[in-house]
């Protein structure tokens, strides 16, 4: 992998007291801590500071307070230190008119390596892209644009890889196959930092997470650890169906339940177990001889989570 | 080819496609109209030329082209974001803003000056005057670099760059120089057109300046090269959103 290397037990990544505000608004405040090789989740809901805190570490934006420092260094004072960096940004920021290859290979160059034509083939066989190589990046599916953006982040095999956001868009199967390919990645020695606002997909991706949430710490440490921590908080699910009242009397009956509210053909169901509640609603839907119409946790749940998290610390 | 090259030349080729394309018609076609129109007529080329280069070149094509090659280079990769695929590379920002700066100069000039010289041989039926060409060549370099200097800086303040500029270049340089002309120590234009005059002045046509050759150039120098450094300064500090 690229250099520089870390001297010993040094970390990659650290972040000593990070704050960041635009006016007085607060994105992140007093935030600290260290990544080291391996597979990090950045969990959190929306607006919780996520973007924010990797971009300060890409450098793309300067601390209000505090320091970021890569391989013990400020980025800001040495930009060779990017040779051992890869970013997947948010948003779709790729130029529109050229090709997947001349997007990855524009890459390359740009990191001076030395056979850039080599690396841009590697890095999109990886993402299994070259079947469409010559496509234009204007052209592409969602999916497709973010594994275009992840080739050009790997194709000079960096020491630290930085990851915003970046299974939005991708079907499932290439969800499976870029989860593989991160955590080979991670394997291999690389840093890796990913950011989701998704539980389900840090959980398959990373052993190590940090929970932020209105832009501080929640929770850090090892997944399953803070799984377990918040297993007990129940979740909200929401339920359309073709007789919500019909339904709800087996949904109150299900161990891991905790409330059910009806109101006209949807139903709200507090639960343990979104697991065990996934898994019994299409048997009991079937027996009362009611349809299925949408069946979603809410946003909200998931910050009760968080703020659940909070309230712990 | 090193990565500056490499930004530069990607920079080059983004700038000459698209729509930004159009603006090669709307140059040459005034232009090669008008010289056509006044090889047949019975009129100096020398002083058609020169005229039509100060009347219509100094003060509208070369600011415009100028303006819109620079606000581009950086500004509209910051408003669309793609600018964090080469800001996120081993690569100094001043290396990066020269880069594009460099691209803007460039597409500039590939814009213009084929142009301009086209209806310059095309008025004098043949080369014509020769320090009329190299007049015409030097201020439009010079016009170039400090137009885009300005460009660049004004993209990385503000959204409005073109905009902004453009009233700098019609209403300072137009309006106001016209009726203040100490003005013109601050005017772009004013130190093309001293620089024309300068090396016109070898050849024997002379028309009145404001700014004599030494004022022109080192002024246009300075302009320059405080746009560039302070462009240097707000890209090194600032927040990319």
């Amino acid at each position: 992998m690229s250099e520089p290397k870390t001297a010993g037990d040094e970390p990659v990544v650290e972040l000593r007291r990070f704050s960041k505000w635009y006016g007085d608004v607060v994105a992140v405040s007093d935030l600290s801590f260290e990544l080291r090789p391996g597979v990090t989740g950045l969990l959190g809901p929306n607006g919780a500071g996520k973007t924010t805190t990797l971009k300060a570490i890409c450098g793309l934006l300067h601390p209000s307070q505090g320091e970021v420092l890569l391989f013990g260094r400020q980025i800001h004072r040495d930009p060779m230190l990017y040779r051992a960096i890869g970013v997947v940004p948010d948003g779709d920021r790729l130029y529109p008119r050229l090709t997947i290859r001349s997007y990855v290979r524009l890459h390359a160059e740009l990191h001076g390596l030395p056979d850039p034509g080599a690396a841009a083939e590697r890095a999109i066989a990886e993402v299994d892209l070259l079947p469409l190589a010559e496509r234009k990046l204007k052209g592409l599916s969602k999916g497709e644009r973010q594994r275009t953006k992840v080739a050009g982040a790997i194709v000079h095999q960096p020491a630290l890889l930085i990851l915003d956001e970046p299974m939005t868009g991708m079907d499932p199967g290439q969800r499976a196959r870029f989860i593989e390919l991160v955590r080979l990645i991670g394997a291999a020695g690389v840093t890796v930092l990913v950011s989701s606002h998704i539980l389900a997909e840090v959980e398959r991706l990373a052993s190590q997470i940090l929970v932020l949430v209105g832009g501080r710490l929640a929770a850090s440490g090892d997944y399953h650890a803070i799984r377990d921590l918040m297993a007990d908080q129940p979740r909200t699910v929401m339920v359309k169906v073709s007789d919500a009242r019909r339904l709800a009397p087996g949904l109150i009956a299900l161990p891991s339940t905790v409330a059910v509210e009806v109101d006209g053909d949807a139903l709200r169901a507090r639960t343990r177990s979104v697991e065990a509640f996934a898994t019994a609603l299409p048997r009991l839907a079937r027996d009362q001889g009611a349809s299925l119409h949408e069946v979603r946790t809410t946003d909200e749940s998931l910050e009760q989570v968080f703020r659940y998290l909070v309230g712990r610390r | 080819m090193r990565p500056t090259g490499v930004l530069l030349r990607f920079s080059l080729g983004q700038l000459l496609a698209g729509r930004r394309l159009l603006i090669v018609p709307l140059v040459a076609l005034p232009l090669v109209l008008v010289a056509v129109f006044a090889a047949g007529a019975d009129t100096d080329p020398t002083t058609f030329t020169l005229d039509l280069y100060r009347q219509f070149v100094l003060p509208v094509l070369l600011p415009v082209v100028s303006l819109v090659f620079s606000t581009s280079a950086l500004g509209a990769e910051l408003r669309d974001g793609t600018v964090t695929n080469i800001l996120l590379k081993p690569l100094p920002r001043p290396a990066i803003l020269g880069a594009k700066y460099l691209a803007a100069v460039l597409a500039t000039l590939l814009v213009l000056l084929p142009a301009v010289v086209a209806a310059h041989l095309i008025v004098a039926g043949g080369l014509g005057s020769t320090d009329l060409l190299a007049g015409m060549v030097l201020a439009s370099v010079v016009g170039a670099l400090a137009y885009c200097a300005l460009g660049m800086l004004l993209s990385l303040l503000m959204a409005r760059a073109v905009l902004v500029g453009l009233v700098y270049a019609l209403l300072w340089e137009g309006a106001v120089v016209s009726v203040a002309p100490s003005a013109s120590s601050l005017s772009i234009r004013g130190y093309t057109e001293g620089v024309l005059a300068a090396v016109l002045s070898g050849g024997g046509v002379d028309f009145t300046v404001r700014l004599g050759p030494v004022s022109a150039s080192v002024l246009a120098a300075v302009v320059t090269l405080a746009a560039l450094g302070l462009a240097v300064l707000r890209l090194e500090r600032m927040d990319i959103k």
